[in-house]
């Protein structure tokens, strides 16, 4: 029926999709840098490149999409913006860091401590400190949670002091079966400790979506999202869901937090750079579109390393702010849609 | 929608905040590593130097009357909290062990400390109060930004200035009397690694050629790499390609590290941060581009001791130019001795500098007509300090903007787990290495 009132309708203006202009700008810029794209594609080392950035964008991308998604899910359940998101995972660092260091434990065994741990840490948050702030208006929420932010970052230095630490993994580059590690694929390497954290995301995506699509737990934190007064008619404990919704989003971040702590120093700050890519994404993704989520993620991941081979001497981020505002204009709603809304 | 604003609000803010925070972890990082003078500047500086200190001397002449300087008030401006408090305490401990070291029979020498808490503001309105509580002088301030704020103050109030720690070369200058650096600026941190990049080549009977630069695209980076590549083409090293990186989000450098393979330099050059610096130094172990060498100018992470530890498999070789307390003197092993006893922690290059600013001003002090500023400011422009406590191949002295004529940095490398200091000749503690990369059997 849809069809044919389509065409009886008269159409005064051309219908564009407005993701067709994202079309028009990636074609735009490879033209624009069509000096630096066939030097990649001319040659073998930069090809060699290409297939490095491709690589390296869609692992770190995992990585990104995990951390974004917590923070999603936080925002579609409780419509908090949760600025503190980048600060529990750091604080998920220093607590891996801590039982790494002192019992001698493989720092991937934590990812079965380290999410509980802030698993508990969220809820206790949720409960305590942000629990009678919801409600309020959006600035109070924002300041609270950037409050709390700067709270875990300075208890952090005051602790830790802001000495860089790391966690290697002695097996990282060693050979496992036939694979040879760091692993050679076309001249691009690959390294162990990135790929355990982009499968390790992915798992830990796929657990959560299957969590929130088919348990009963799951149900009602989305009807809880969707609808948090007709979420409480029908008996769903709103509040209790929410602060276990706080807590597993916390833990989501842990577990990231866990799977790069190997390949990245740790500082009191460590967090932050994952906190504003994680924004970007959520953007990207739709506020509180899970899913949307983890692609923006390798969306974002893919922009960042592309995009430093085709404008070097920049900061990576810049492609990928030029993004977040071309989002912001074109698709305010992100690429899939707010999810929970 | 009214949602998304706000998001979009609150990134940005966000993005405002921690880059604010990243400007001042940097500043310090920088100051940690930075470091030394071009050739050129000492030069004409020295030539300026001589009119102004015959100017000074003249003056001081006229006021020659006064007892002299026997009570020394110096005030004490670092970072006490807040990240960079490590660096900051050690630093202040540093200028009191001085202070007690170096009172004598005539001159005592007492310290004020205050707390910078890494913001220049702050900075600024503490000196000031130290200077109204009767501070004849300043020493700090581990920060570009902070010491940068000072500058300006030690002029006004007319209270010397010696920075211990800052890299930035804009913060001295001809016109500004009071300020005094012990440390070489960033370009001389660049022509000396240029310089000592070509040493390497000739020692091994092969020179170096072409060079890959990576480095940080903060204002230290830039600045280092442009004195490095003027310094290059005199020595005859091309810079096949330069690739900068953000310091403080940077998570992989694996694409970058296939672009310097791509090119096959002679020799990888890298300066940069703590953090960055081991991942570049990781990375290139896995990629393991085909370069003879690895070497950082003025990089963060290659010359401090927990870099080895950090990174076992993958510093083995690597070199770093940048200043260093000089190991193999006695006088520094004892201070440091003494300073572990006292602290327990390892004393740090930061503040051997300290020490040092302390006992450039207590040497003027004996020479100066009184303990008044104006009068320390003119006896630090013309003092001598020997046998200084890095590697700088001759005594402290002060050219006409004030910057150490004799600053220079040392060229480092990690052999066996350790860091050791290894060419000019006369401070290595050990043979160098080349060619040599982590990833060599």
């Amino acid at each position: 029926m849809s069809r044919t009132e389509a065409t009886q309708t008269l159409r005064t203006r051309l219908d564009i999709p407005r993701w067709s202009w994202g079309v028009v700008v990636a074609v735009l810029v490879v033209v624009w840098r069509w000096a630096e794209v066939s030097e990649l594609a001319a040659s073998g080392p930069g090809r060699t490149i290409a297939l490095q950035a491709l690589l390296t964008g869609l692992l770190i991308g995992g990585v990104y999409g995990l951390v974004a998604m917590g923070l999603s899910l936080i925002f579609g359940v409780l419509e908090i913006i949760n600025f503190a998101h980048g600060a529990f995972l750091t604080l998920a660092m220093y607590v891996t860091w801590l039982i790494a260091t002192t019992t001698g434990i493989d720092p991937y065994l934590t990812l079965l401590i380290t999410p509980v741990i802030m698993f508990v840490v969220g809820a206790a948050v949720q409960r305590v400190v942000i629990s009678p702030a919801m409600g309020q208006p959006l600035e109070n929420q924002l300041l609270l949670t950037f409050a709390l932010a700067i709270l875990i970052e300075n208890a952090l230095l005051l602790v830790f002091a802001a000495n860089p630490r790391s966690v290697r993994i002695p097996w990282a580059s060693a050979a496992i079966g036939p694979l040879d590690f760091p692993l050679r694929l076309g001249g691009a390497i690959i390294e162990l400790p990135r790929i355990l954290a982009f499968l390790g995301g992915l798992v830990i995506a796929g657990g959560l979506f299957a969590f929130l699509n088919r348990t009963r737990t799951g149900t009602a934190i989305r009807a809880v999202g969707l609808n948090p007064t007709g979420a409480a008619l029908v008996g769903v404990p709103v509040g209790r869901i929410q602060v276990m919704t706080f807590g597993i989003g916390t833990a989501v971040a842990a577990a990231a937090g866990v799977l790069v702590l190997p390949f990245l120093t740790l500082e009191p700050t460590t967090g932050a750079q994952f906190n504003i890519l994680s924004f970007v994404i959520v953007v990207l993704g739709g506020l509180g579109n899970v899913g949307g989520a983890l692609v923006g993620g390798l969306l974002i991941g893919l922009t960042q390393e592309l995009g430093g081979l085709l404008f070097p001497g920049q900061s990576k981020l810049l492609p990928v702010f030029i993004i977040f505002i071309a989002t912001l204009f074109l698709k305010p709603e992100g690429l899939f849609g707010g999810g929970a809304e | 929608m009214r949602r998304t604003r706000f998001l979009a609000v609150g990134a940005a803010l966000l993005l405002v905040a921690s880059c604010g925070g990243d400007g001042t972890d940097g500043e310090s990082e920088t100051a940690t590593d930075a470091a030394s003078e071009t050739g050129a500047t000492t030069e004409s500086g020295s030539a300026a130097a001589t009119e102004s200190g015959s100017a000074t001397a003249t003056e001081t002449g006229g006021d020659a009357t006064a007892a002299g300087c026997t009570e020394l008030n110096i005030g004490s401006v670092h970072p006490l909290t807040g990240g960079l408090a490590l660096d900051g305490t050690q630093m202040d401990d540093a200028a009191k062990m001085a202070a007690e070291d170096l009172s004598v029979d005539g001159l005592s020498i007492t310290i004020s400390s205050a707390d910078s808490q890494g913001e220049p503001e702050i900075g600024q309105t503490e000196a000031q109060r130290l200077i109204q509580d009767g501070a004849n002088a300043l020493v700090g301030t581990y920060q570009s930004a902070v010491t940068t704020n000072l500058a300006t103050l030690a002029q006004r109030e007319q209270v010397p200035l010696v920075i211990d720690v800052a890299v930035d070369d804009a913060i001295t200058s001809p016109d500004n009397d009071f300020v005094f650096r012990i440390q070489p600026n960033a370009t001389a941190m660049g022509t000396f690694g240029a310089q000592y990049l070509a040493a390497l080549g000739e020692a091994s009977g092969e020179p170096v050629e072409t060079v890959v630069y990576m480095h940080d695209e903060t204002s230290f980076g830039t600045s280092v790499l442009a004195a490095f590549k003027a310094e290059a083409s005199n020595v005859g090293i091309e810079i096949l390609e330069e690739i900068a990186y953000n310091p403080f989000e940077v998570q992989d450098v694996t694409t970058e590290m296939q672009r310097v393979a791509a090119q096959e330099p002679d020799v990888l050059v890298v300066t940069g941060y703590y953090n960055d610096g081991v991942l570049v130094a990781e990375t290139a172990n896995s990629v393991q581009p085909n370069v003879r060498a690895i070497v950082g100018v003025a990089q963060g992470a290659y010359d401090l001791p927990q870099f080895p530890t950090d990174a076992p498999d993958a510093s083995t070789g690597i070199f770093d130019s940048n200043y260093h307390f000089d190991a193999t003197k006695e006088r520094v092993q004892d201070i440091r001795s003494r300073f572990e006893e006292a602290n327990g922690d390892a004393m740090r290059t930061a503040a051997v500098l300290a020490y040092q600013a302390v006992e450039v001003i207590a040497t003027a002090a004996g020479q100066a007509a009184s303990c008044d500023g104006a009068d320390l400011a003119a006896a630090i422009q013309d003092v001598e300090v020997a046998e200084p406590l890095l590697t700088f191949p001759g005594p402290i002295t002060f050219d006409d903007s004030g910057e150490n004529e004799n600053a220079q940095p040392v060229l480092m490398q990690v052999q066996e787990g350790e860091v050791v200091q290894v060419y000019p000749e006369e401070f290595a503690e050990a043979e160098l290495t080349f060619p040599a990369v982590p990833w060599q059997e």
